[in-house]
């Protein structure tokens, strides 16, 4: 009884099919729409399957990857075949867009000579008993390379999402004085890191920057996608065990100090953000160790790189802080609401021990008094 | 699950034949998108589906009762505060508590006092501000007469419609509950509007919408004390809410109506987030008093109703600045009507037009400037900058960059018959040739568009 009443009180019209609405539109059926659904998203799949097989592609390892893949490829098969590929790959070189390649060669360069110069130890630091905190030597006022606003020190700032907030606190502190000069605008690539060049290769972009542009200072923050057991781009041969074994993190290193070096090879000083704490304990945990190994290459480059504790910096007795108080006493929010990115305030921290670590290192202040 | 996501077209396309099977037994059908609701919904944190149940079960009850006292017009009244402090007090801990508490805390350090208060970062469920407002004007329908309590199944499936829940549309009771008790009609689908509006809205927010924030905005508001220029664009995506709903037979309001043309403050938001202005006026400018009790209290309750307006949008003193802005300019307006009366649209000649929707474009601008500043000294150097900044080089404004403001703009001037003409030619191309024109749409849509399109929330890292 329930359906047939249902059904006769069914809005609308059962007449022909077509019938124009009042602004000259023809109505269409359910089964009409739902076949131009299918087949629209059907069509557009074929067209943009190369940017899907990649995106499929760079998925965390699992089953969905797995499955997602299995079902990707051929896509990318019959839209290649058909040449289907081809109106996406237009837009993009006529829009000067980037096209869907994976690329997972890490090509890095030796690293310089160790500077034997002694690390010296400061600011509050959360890492576990014994790590501290390295700052490059304070150099000699007269040692230190002098810029003037005829000579600017170039910055530029790079890294996953995690560097974006405390990267515009950076240029807002450093990008006031005139002899500092930014840039491009931060770099901060969402969803990447230094485990998975397939997503974005990061050794192949920051090389190509450096050799094209001068760049005194550059800030980088990895890590925040790198928590996890797969890593791309192995050197022949490699194996690895889990996230956190002793081959992974000798890899780690190896491309953390990789991309420390690309930067101290073309004369650049870097600037090594550390995670923060999170509100996720095993993330912290997960983290951590990853800070430790970003320290100890940024020790093994003494006076080249600096690492800014920022794991240390953001938190209050050692645990997650979503608001800290700042010199006024008022309480700032300092991490977003994910509790693991950074609000303004934060970023102002960061940016403030930044500034502080570059200092020791470069004088651009001594023009104004010429 | 975000609408411009592959997520969200799998989930849609399940949805869409499943919905259209069972709709003509809408008794089936009701549980059906309940459930499909409830999934969408706890794709993003399954923990906040008690919260939604609770609010439907919550507001279903109060509405009941509130039903059962007609005649009874104190406990009515005390049931009706009930049921609305509810609601705002679940609305009041997610949105706001972080807000009073560290404002009370400053406040009381302002003063010398010490009182160390418990501030901690509260998880805001996706949608919330929309359901409770929903909620809310449920329960005062009833109260007023304006509808009767429907049956908790078709409650439920009003307030967690899915095409809805996460971004609005703010539906009325009236709107939609008689939708939900009778089947859609199969062959009536207007589905040119409805495909229209879902690329339309799909290329505004991936492509202008996130090239601008990618490229201008989001640097310009980091840096404020570096650049002198300023454009926002926010995103429309109630317009593919509404397209979905058609898709599925069902009619959602219209929510903006090119509002970069208005020419005042007021056209403004007859334009702009038309269901939000609309709650706002019936739901709290008119039980203030509206413009009923003399002329004072008129511009109180148009600042009032500003003020919390602003307060919506976000927690933050920058929104009620935000609010502010517009409560006083449209008292503005209302003193100079009252003073040298209202010259009627109709007489309107182009340079009314052209100095109208230009003082009325740079009052919304300079609005906007404390709705995006996450601090007044962001805003404030923003402003500054507007006036002391001439003349120095503006690497932002990039050819792409003033073509996607031109876009976003001209879109606003476009005259309605030329969408409706594309749509009428639209709707009568064949099946293969309707999707291979929206498959075009799309490719072009994800081909320009950002490549990290989640500038709003970081759902990843």
């Amino acid at each position: 009884m329930a359906v047939e009443s249902d059904r006769a009180r069914e809005v609308g019209p059962r007449g022909p099919l077509g019938s124009p609405t009042e602004e000259g539109r023809r109505f269409s059926t359910a089964a009409r729409a739902l076949a131009v659904t299918m087949l629209a998203l059907f069509l557009a799949a074929l067209l943009n399957a190369q940017n899907i097989y990649k995106s499929v592609y760079n998925q965390p390892e699992g089953t969905q990857r797995e499955v997602a893949l299995a079902l990707a490829g051929p896509l990318r098969e019959v839209s290649m075949a058909l040449r289907l590929d081809r109106p996406r790959a237009w837009v993009e070189s006529a829009t000067g867009r980037e096209h869907a390649t994976i690329d997972t060669e890490i090509v890095l360069p030796p690293p310089l000579p160790t500077e034997t110069t002694p690390v010296t130890a400061t600011g509050k630091s959360a890492l576990p008993t014994g790590e501290r905190t390295p700052s490059p030597p304070s150099r000699e006022e007269s040692e230190k390379v002098a810029f003037t606003p005829r000579n600017k020190m170039r910055l530029w700032i790079a890294g996953d999402s995690l560097v974006i907030t405390p990267g515009y606190a950076v240029y807002r502190v450093l990008g006031r004085n005139d002899a500092v000069e930014t840039v491009g605008d931060v770099d901060g690539r969402v969803a990447t890191g230094l485990t998975r060049p397939d997503v974005f290769n990061w050794f192949r972009h920051v090389t190509e920057q450096v050799e094209k542009r001068t760049i005194h200072t550059v800030v980088f923050c990895f890590g925040g996608n790198d928590d996890h057991d797969l890593m791309t781009g192995l050197p022949e041969g490699t194996s690895l065990d889990g996230f956190g074994g002793p081959k992974w993190v000798k890899e780690y290193r190896r491309r953390v100090g990789g991309m420390m070096d690309i930067v101290n090879r073309a004369g650049g000083f870097v600037v090594w953000l550390s995670l923060p704490v999170t509100d996720d304990a095993a993330q912290s945990r997960r983290w951590r160790l990853l800070n430790r190994a970003a320290l100890a290459e940024a020790q093994r480059r003494a006076g080249k790189v600096a690492y800014v504790d920022m794991y240390g910096l953001l938190s209050k007795d050692g645990e997650f802080a979503s608001y800290l108080r700042n010199p006024d006493g008022e309480l700032e929010q300092v991490r977003a609401p994910d509790g693991v990115h950074l609000e303004r305030a934060g970023g102002d921290i960061v940016a403030k021990e930044v500034a502080r670590q570059v200092r020791r290192v470069y004088d651009f202040s001594s023009w104004r008094n010429q | 699950v975000l609408f411009p996501t592959a997520t969200f077209a799998i989930f849609f396309l399940i949805v869409l034949p499943l919905s259209w099977l069972l709709m003509p037994r809408v008794h089936r059908w009701r549980p059906f998108i309940i459930g499909a609701s409830f999934v969408f919904y706890s794709w993003w944190d399954w923990r906040f589906i008690v919260l939604l149940a609770g609010s439907i079960l919550w507001n279903q009850l109060m509405a009941v009762r509130v039903h059962q006292a007609v005649g009874q017009r104190a406990r009515q009244k005390a049931l009706l505060w009930l049921a609305v402090g509810g609601n705002l007090a679940v609305l009041g801990y997610f949105k706001y508590y972080d807000f009073f508490v560290s404002s009370t805390e400053n406040l009381a350090t302002l003063v010398g006092l010490d009182i160390p208060l418990d501030v901690r970062t509260v998880i805001l469920p996706v949608g919330i501000s929309f359901y409770t407002f929903m909620g809310i004007s449920y329960i005062v329908d009833v109260y007023r007469g304006d509808t009767e309590p429907t049956t908790l199944e078709k409650f439920a499936v009003y307030l967690s419609f899915f095409p809805h829940l996460v971004a609005g549309p703010i539906v009325r009771p009236n709107e939609l509950i008689p939708q939900i008790e009778t089947p859609r009609s199969p062959r009536r689908v207007d589905t040119s509007r409805a495909f229209y509006l879902i690329a339309a809205g799909l290329f505004k927010k991936v492509v202008i919408s996130s090239y601008l924030a990618g490229h201008i905005v989001d640097e310009v508001f980091a840096n404020p004390d570096q650049y002198s220029s300023l454009e926002i664009l926010i995103a429309v995506y109630t317009d593919i809410a509404i397209g979905i709903a058609l898709l599925l037979g069902f009619t959602f309001p219209q929510n903006f109506d090119s509002p970069y043309a208005a020419v005042s403050i007021q056209d403004f938001w007859r334009r702009w987030h038309m269901t939000l202005s609309r709650w706002l006026r019936d739901y709290l400018y008119i039980p203030l008093g509206g413009s009923r009790r003399g002329v004072a209290i008129t511009y109180r309750n148009l600042l009032l109703t500003m003020l919390l307006g602003g307060l919506w949008h976000g927690a933050g003193w920058t929104f009620v600045a935000w609010g502010l802005i517009h409560g006083t300019a449209l008292c503005a307006e209302r003193f100079w009507r009252e003073r040298h009366g209202t010259k009627p649209e109709e007489s309107f000649t182009w340079v009314d037009y052209f100095w109208r929707r230009l003082a009325t474009f740079h009052v919304v601008c300079f609005a906007w400037i404390f709705f995006r500043s996450e601090t007044f000294g962001v805003a404030w150097d923003m402003i500054t900058g507007l006036f002391t900044r001439w003349g120095q080089p503006s690497p932002l404004v990039t050819g792409p960059v003033l073509l996607a403001i031109a876009v976003g703009i001209g879109s606003q001037y476009l005259p309605p018959r030329v969408p409706r003409a594309i749509l009428a030619v639209f709707s009568r191309l064949n099946v293969v040739a309707q999707a291979a024109v929206l498959a075009v749409a799309l490719m072009v849509t994800q081909a320009l568009g950002s490549q990290d399109v989640a500038p709003f929330i970081y759902f990843r890292f």
